[in-house]
């Protein structure tokens, strides 16, 4: 400003123009997807843990899939939906998916149709899309009573008793492993409802943000795994040895973390010497 | 009766789903059932009530040529769109879908994707430690950020970032979660003995 007095190196640290933080993190996000870092990914306790849920499913048997998010946390969590599917039908393992979220049936057709077709799965048969249905609680605790009551139709408005996979499972009680995927709390009712009332096992991926959130229920083993955000992801996609989003997008998510604590740091070294200069000053 | 009736339903209501949850009585599941399909019927609807909320709400900011009213016109244009494509074409082929994937997911995507620009400018702007609580919540910020990316896992920092997690965050997060269900047991048993009778709104 035109006449203002100079109030040092400090003061105009912390005052940063923010286009220019944009700007920076753009190329920090951008540069590492256009030229990867490869760095190294390792296995936490929870993906291991998630994994070896699905590994213990046996060909010919049923999970649900449950699709909790929409388009806003796609970039995040469309990975691990993904890979989920692509284990699955590797392992010759059925689906039936669904969705608590009106936006997530877009989602849901994209992904389940993509897996599905890579790996040859007939709809009907190997994999159903049971869609939307309003109210997730009421929806999680009669699917323990009976999927096919609880949808009618599927999403294509197929009766559900003319669909054969549904024909053999009808409860929670035909189906050995329950996945959400989730950007919200749905995780901790799945726990609750389909867990904590029907027995089922549940495992869950989530964003980084709700991760913390589900922390206590996989240390009381109510919850049999998770994926925590993009990481997570990356982590399971190594260990089904199919990278995917989550890999590629490590090395961005390290320098867009790495750049926020610089950030951090420049911030609280320029306000505490401010403070000291203040002080000093009078 | 206006305000006796409601607390006698919910008593009666409320009562009767406690009980369902200890028994396998056939006559009470049943009516567990009735009460499920309600929930739903009525969420149905209230879906409905959001729907024409929001379209009274940006339709009479039109009318008044309200600040911004621009934008309602583009919600109220983008609301009766897709209805009527979904109506004509089916929610599940045509132009929904295709609004859907090129449209919608993208735009919310974005909205979405911009947070991380946000988040860079604010803590550097009001992430400070003006205290030493906000040091250490900074400090353990910084250290499960770096802890939850290759990055931080170069300098084994993913062992300090899994300990936070598991020690101080659970022990938070685990007071809160018996807090607030010991709240929602003595709240839901005031409601069914009808001592808490706020939801039938003033001066019940």
């Amino acid at each position: 400003m035109a006449g203002a007095p100079d109030r040092g190196l400090f003061h105009r640290l912390m005052n940063i123009d923010r286009r220019v933080i944009f700007l920076i993190i753009a190329l920090s996000v951008a540069l590492p997807i256009l030229l990867p870092l490869n760095l190294p990914i390792g296995a936490s306790r929870e993906a291991d843990a998630y994994y070896e849920a699905m590994e213990a499913l046996r060909p010919g048997e049923t999970m649900i899939f449950s699709f909790d998010y929409e388009p806003d946390t796609m970039a995040e969590l469309d990975p691990m939906s993904l890979a989920t599917l692509r284990h699955a039908f590797r392992k010759d393992v059925r689906v039936i998916a669904l969705t608590n979220y009106a936006g997530g049936a877009g989602i849901a057709e994209r992904i389940l149709h993509e897996a599905a077709e890579e790996h040859g799965k007939e709809y009907g048969t190997d994999y159903v899309f049971l869609g939307y249905n309003p109210d997730w609680s009421a929806t999680m605790l009669r699917m323990g009573e009976s999927i096919r009551r609880t949808f009618p139709t599927d999403h294509y408005r197929t009766p559900t008793d003319e669909i054969p996979l549904l024909a053999e499972v009808d409860s929670y009680a035909n189906v050995p492993l329950l996945v959400t995927v989730t950007a919200s709390a749905l995780a901790e009712y799945w726990v609750i409802w389909a867990g904590g009332k029907f027995d089922q096992k549940v495992i869950a991926g989530a964003t980084a943000i709700q991760a913390v959130l589900v922390y206590p229920y996989f240390q009381t083993g109510q919850l049999s795994g998770f994926l925590g955000g993009l990481k997570g992801a990356a982590e399971y996609e190594r260990s089904i040895d199919v990278d995917g989003a989550g890999v590629r997008g490590m090395d961005a998510q390290s320098m867009a973390h790495l750049l926020i604590v610089v950030f951090i740091l420049i911030g609280n070294v320029a306000f505490l010497l401010h403070r000291m200069q203040g002080r000093r000053g009078g | 009766m206006k305000k006796t009736g409601p607390v006698i339903l919910g008593f009666l209501v409320g009562t009767l789903m406690l009980i369902q949850f200890f028994t396998p009585n056939e006559w009470i599941e049943a009516r567990y059932n009735n009460v499920l399909d309600w929930k739903q019927v009525v969420f149905g609807i209230t879906l409905i009530l959001g729907v024409i909320s929001l379209f009274v709400y940006h339709w009479k900011k039109i009318e008044k040529r309200s600040e911004g009213w621009g934008y309602s016109v583009v919600t109220v244009a983008g609301l009766l769109f897709m209805i009527v494509v979904a109506l004509i074409f089916s929610p599940e082929r045509g132009p929904y879908p295709w609004m859907f994937d090129h449209v919608q997911a993208p735009m919310q995507a974005t909205m979405f994707a911009l947070l991380a620009f946000y988040v860079a400018s604010a803590s550097y702007r009001a992430f400070r430690a003006r205290s030493f609580h906000a040091a250490l919540l900074l400090i353990a910020g910084v250290v499960v950020m770096l802890g939850r990316v290759p990055l931080g896992e170069l300098i084994g920092l993913q062992h300090v970032s899994s300990w936070i997690l598991d020690y101080p965050n659970l022990a938070a997060k685990r007071g809160i979660l018996i807090g607030v269900g010991l709240g929602m047991v003595s709240t839901a048993i005031k409601i069914i003995v009808g001592i808490e009778r706020t939801y039938l709104g003033k001066g019940a």
